[in-house]
C-alpha cells in the first residue's frame, strides 16, 4: 500500500521555523488576536455569573453595589470633612500633612497589587484551570481576566479607598471630579503594572532554577530596603517617587490648569494601556512554561514515616501534608510570615503597634485556605469520610492544624518586627502575645464556621485559585480584617495599662467566646446531613 | 443465606431532588451484586449511603445488622469503599493513605505485608511513596480499590472501579472481588460497564431514575441478548 504522509500539528519540542515566528508576530495578527481575546472576556464573566444561583446572585449584586457605593463615598465625602482644603474652617495644616503622604500612599497601591498578584502566581483566574481546560481560553484573555479580578481584594480596595479619600481631603470640593481622574488612572496603571511584574516573576520562577532566582531577588530587594531604612534614605527616596506627578495632576485638575492636567492624564492612560499589552505578552510567555515546582511537588517521593501513635496524630499528619506539600500555600504562608514583619521592621514600629500584626497574619492565613478548610482533601474527602473515626476528632485535627500554621506565621512576623522595636515593657509583651492568641482563635473559629456552612469545590493545586469565589473572599476578608484589626487596637490600649493582667483579663473572654463558637460549629459538622453536604461539595 | 447488606425502601433527597426513590436491595455473604444504570440513576448515592457518607432520608439500611443511620461508625468499620470520584487525598502518598486507614481501622501489626502485596498486584508498588496529586486517573482508581479492599472488609463497595482502568487493573480488581467473595464478604459493584459487571457479579440490579427496575441473575445480562434486555430497561 502507498504510504501517504499525514500532516500533523508541530510538537511543542520542535523548533519553530523562522517564517512561522515572523508570521506569529505580525502586528495585524497580534491586534486581531488581542481583540478576540478581549471579546472572550465577556462570555467568561457571564459563565461565572451563571454559576450563581438565587440568593448568591442577590448577594453578589449587593456586594458590587456596596463596593461601588463605598468607592464613590470614599472619593467624595472626605472633601467636606473639617480640615479638608477649602472647607469651612479649613486647616491648611491638616490637608498639607496628608498631601505630603499621598505620593507614598499612591505607591502603596502598586506594592499591594504586586504582592497580591505575584504571591498568587499571576493573579486570580476568571476561569479555573480545571474548568478552562475544555475551552480555548487564550493567555491574553486570562491576563485580562486577572486584571479584572485584581480589585476584588480587600487590601487593594482599602488602599484605593484610602488614596481616593485622602486626595479628596487634600483638594477639597472644588474641582474634585477632575482631581480624581488621574488618581483613578493611577489605580489602573498600578494594577496593570503589578500584573506585568507578577507575570515576569512567574516566568522567571518557571525557568531553570527559577524559584531560587525569585527568592534571591526578593531577598536582594529586602536587603536594599533594609539599607535604605538603616541609612535614613527611605523617606527622601519616597519624596522623589514618580507618583508625585499623580498628586500634581490632581491639584492641576482641581485648580483648572488643564493643559498640565491633560498631559499627565494622557501619560497615565498610555502607560496603563502599554502595561496591559506588555502583560499580555508576558502572560503568553508564562503559559508556554510549565509550573516546574508544582509539578515536582505533585510527583515527589516522600520517605515513609513510622506508623502514627494515635488516631489524632494520623489525622494531623494528613491535614499537615495538605498544607505544607502545597507550593502555593507554602509560598502564601512565607509571605505572611515575612512581609508584615519586614514592613514593621522598616517602619520601626514600637511594641504597642505590634499588636496589630497578628491580626494581619491570622486573617491572611485564614484567607489562604482556612475559610474552606475541607477543600484541602479535594476528591479524597469522600474516602476520608468513609473511615471509622469520630467526626469530632476530624474537626479537632483541622482546628489544631489551622491554629499551629497561623501561630507559626504570626511568631515569624513578630520576631522580625521586634528586632527594631526595642525592649518591651511587661504589659506590652503580654498585650502582643494575648492579641496573637485572640485573633488567631477568631480567625480559626470564623474559618471553620464558613468551611462548614459555605463549602466550595475548589482545586487548590493552582496558586491562582482562591478557596471561595472572589466576591465571597472580599466579604470574608472584610469581616476578618474588621474583627482582627479592632481586636488589635483594643490591645494597644491594654499595652499602655500599668498592669499586664489587663490584657489577660481582656483576652480570656474573647478566647472563650471563639472556643464556644468552635464547639458550636463542631456540633454542626457532627451532623451527618450537614457533613455529607460539605463532603459532597468539596469532593466535586 | 444471611444478607450482609439489607436495604428496604431507601429514599435519598437532596433539596428538591429525589436521588433515590425506594430501593430494596439484599446482598448475601459471599456474593457479589452489580448496580447498573445510566448517569443519575442513583447508583453512587446508594453506595455512599452504604458507606455511611450520606445519611438516608428514608427507609432502612443495615450492614451486617447495624443501622447505617444510628450506628454509622460500626458500618464504616465493616465496609471498604471505593468512591466514584477521586478517592485520594491529593498531597498524601499511597502508603500514607494506608497508614491512616490501618490506624483508624485498628488493624493489627502485619497489615503492611498485605498492603504491599495489593500495591504490587495493582502495579502501584513503585509509586507507594509518591504524592497522589500526580497520579493518572487510572492509577487513582486502582489505588482506591486497594484502599477499599486492603483491610478485608465484610462488605466491599466498589463504585465505578473499572472506569479508565487498563486491562491489568481490571484483572486485579476482578481478583479482589473473587477473594472477597471467597472469604464470605458481600460485594457491591456499581458500574456502567455491563460486560464487566456480568463477569464480576452473580446478581445485577438495574436502577432508573432512582428506582430499581430489575433484579436478575447477572448472566441474563450477558451477550447480545443481555445487551438488548439492558438497553430496554434504561429507557
Amino acid at each position: 500500500m502507498r504510504q501517504v504522509p499525514v500532516p500533523t500539528v508541530p510538537s511543542s519540542t520542535e523548533p519553530v521555523p523562522r517564517a512561522a515566528r515572523t508570521r506569529r508576530l505580525a502586528p495585524r495578527r497580534v491586534l486581531s488576536g488581542g481583540v478576540e481575546a478581549t471579546r472572550d472576556v465577556l462570555p467568561l464573566l457571564r459563565f461565572r455569573a451563571a454559576g450563581l444561583r438565587g440568593g448568591a446572585k442577590r448577594v453578589a449584586a449587593l456586594g458590587f453595589l456596596l463596593i461601588g457605593t463605598l468607592t464613590v463615598l470614599a472619593a467624595w465625602l472626605p472633601a467636606y470633612l473639617a480640615g479638608a482644603a477649602g472647607s469651612a474652617g479649613s486647616g491648611v495644616l491638616e490637608s498639607t500633612e496628608v498631601m505630603l503622604l499621598l505620593p507614598s500612599a499612591y505607591l502603596g497601591v502598586l506594592v499591594i497589587a504586586v504582592v497580591s498578584s505575584a504571591a498568587s502566581g499571576g493573579g486570580r483566574e476568571l476561569m479555573t484551570r480545571e474548568q478552562g481546560v475544555a475551552f480555548p481560553v487564550s493567555s491574553t484573555t486570562d491576563h485580562l481576566g486577572a486584571l479584572l479580578m485584581a480589585p476584588l481584594n480587600i487590601a487593594w480596595l482599602l488602599q484605593s479607598w484610602v488614596v481616593l479619600g485622602a486626595t479628596a481631603f487634600v483638594v477639597g470640593p472644588t474641582g474634585l471630579l477632575a482631581a480624581q481622574v488621574p488618581v483613578l488612572l493611577w489605580l489602573f496603571v498600578a494594577t496593570a503594572l503589578a500584573q506585568v511584574i507578577s507575570w515576569a516573576a512567574e516566568w522567571v520562577r518557571r525557568g531553570p532554577r527559577g524559584a531560587w532566582v525569585v527568592r534571591g531577588t526578593v531577598a536582594g530587594l529586602a536587603a536594599a530596603a533594609a539599607v535604605l531604612v538603616a541609612t535614613d534614605r527611605l523617606v527622601p527616596l519616597l519624596d522623589e517617587a514618580p507618583t508625585v506627578r499623580v498628586l500634581l495632576a490632581a491639584l492641576d485638575g482641581s485648580e483648572g490648569r488643564w493643559l498640565l492636567w491633560l498631559r499627565t492624564v494622557a501619560i497615565l492612560a498610555a502607560a496603563g494601556l502599554a502595561a496591559v499589552v506588555l502583560g499580555a505578552v508576558l502572560a503568553r510567555a508564562v503559559s508556554r512554561r510549565p509550573a516546574r515546582d508544582e509539578l515536582r511537588v505533585e510527583s515527589s517521593v516522600r520517605p515513609p514515616r513510622a506508623h502514627p501513635a494515635s488516631d489524632l496524630v494520623a489525622l494531623l499528619r494528613t491535614d499537615r501534608a495538605g498544607i505544607w506539600r502545597s507550593v502555593p500555600l507554602r509560598r502564601g504562608m512565607a509571605v505572611l510570615a515575612l512581609l508584615p514583619g519586614l514592613v514593621s521592621l522598616a517602619g520601626a514600629l514600637d511594641w504597642q503597634m505590634l499588636t496589630i500584626l497578628p491580626g494581619l497574619v491570622a486573617s491572611g492565613g485564614a484567607l489562604l485556605f482556612g475559610v474552606n478548610s475541607w477543600c484541602l482533601d479535594g476528591r479524597g474527602a469522600l474516602w476520608r469520610d468513609s473511615l471509622p473515626v469520630s467526626p469530632l476528632l476530624v474537626f479537632t485535627s483541622r482546628v489544631l492544624v489551622l491554629l499551629e500554621v497561623l501561630l507559626l506565621a504570626t511568631a515569624g512576623t513578630l520576631v522580625l518586627a521586634s528586632l527594631r522595636a526595642g525592649l518591651p515593657t511587661l504589659p506590652e509583651l503580654v498585650a502582643v502575645l494575648c492579641a496573637a492568641v485572640v485573633v488567631t482563635m477568631q480567625a480559626v473559629s470564623g474559618s471553620l464556621r464558613w468551611s462548614v456552612r459555605r463549602p466550595f469545590a475548589v482545586d487548590m493545586r493552582s496558586a491562582r485559585a482562591t478557596p471561595a469565589p472572589p466576591l465571597v473572599m472580599v466579604g470574608y476578608s472584610a469581616r476578618l480584617a474588621f474583627a482582627t484589626t479592632f481586636t488589635g487596637m483594643v490591645f494597644i490600649a491594654t499595652s499602655r495599662a500599668p498592669d499586664w493582667r489587663w490584657s489577660v483579663l481582656l483576652a480570656l473572654p474573647l478566647v472563650l467566646f471563639s472556643a464556644y463558637r468552635l464547639v458550636r460549629v463542631s456540633g454542626e459538622w457532627a451532623d451527618p446531613e450537614r457533613r455529607s453536604l460539605v463532603i459532597a461539595t468539596v469532593a466535586g | 443465606m444471611s444478607s450482609l447488606v439489607d436495604v428496604s425502601a431507601l429514599w435519598v433527597r437532596f433539596g428538591q431532588v429525589d436521588a433515590v426513590r425506594g430501593i430494596d436491595l439484599r446482598v448475601p455473604a459471599g456474593s457479589s451484586t452489580g448496580l447498573l444504570g445510566r448517569n443519575g440513576a442513583g447508583k453512587s448515592t446508594t453506595m455512599r449511603v452504604l458507606a455511611g457518607v450520606i445519611p438516608p432520608t428514608g427507609g432502612l439500611v443495615e450492614v451486617a445488622g447495624h443501622d447505617v443511620r444510628t450506628d454509622t461508625l460500626a458500618v464504616k468499620r465493616l465496609t471498604g469503599y471505593c468512591p466514584d470520584v477521586g478517592g485520594l487525598v491529593p498531597r498524601a502518598t499511597p502508603w500514607e493513605h494506608l497508614q491512616l486507614a490501618a490506624r483508624l481501622r485498628r488493624l493489627p501489626d502485619g497489615w503492611e505485608e498485605r498492603a504491599r502485596d495489593l500495591l504490587e498486584r495493582f502495579d502501584l508498588g513503585g509509586a507507594a511513596h509518591r504524592v497522589t496529586a500526580g497520579f493518572s486517573h487510572g492509577m487513582g482508581r486502582r489505588m482506591s480499590v486497594v484502599l477499599a479492599a486492603f483491610h478485608e472488609p465484610r462488605v466491599l463497595l466498589l463504585d465505578e472501579p473499572f472506569d479508565g482502568v487498563d486491562p491489568l487493573g481490571v484483572e486485579a480488581t476482578m481478583e479482589v472481588i473473587a477473594d472477597a467473595r471467597a472469604r464470605g464478604a458481600a460485594v457491591l459493584v456499581s458500574t456502567h460497564l455491563r460486560e464487566l459487571a456480568v463477569e464480576a457479579c452473580e446478581h445485577a440490579i438495574v436502577l432508573r431514575g432512582g428506582s430499581a427496575v430489575a433484579a436478575v441473575p447477572a448472566r441474563e445480562m450477558s451477550g447480545e441478548a443481555g445487551a438488548g434486555a439492558y438497553r430496554a430497561l434504561l429507557d
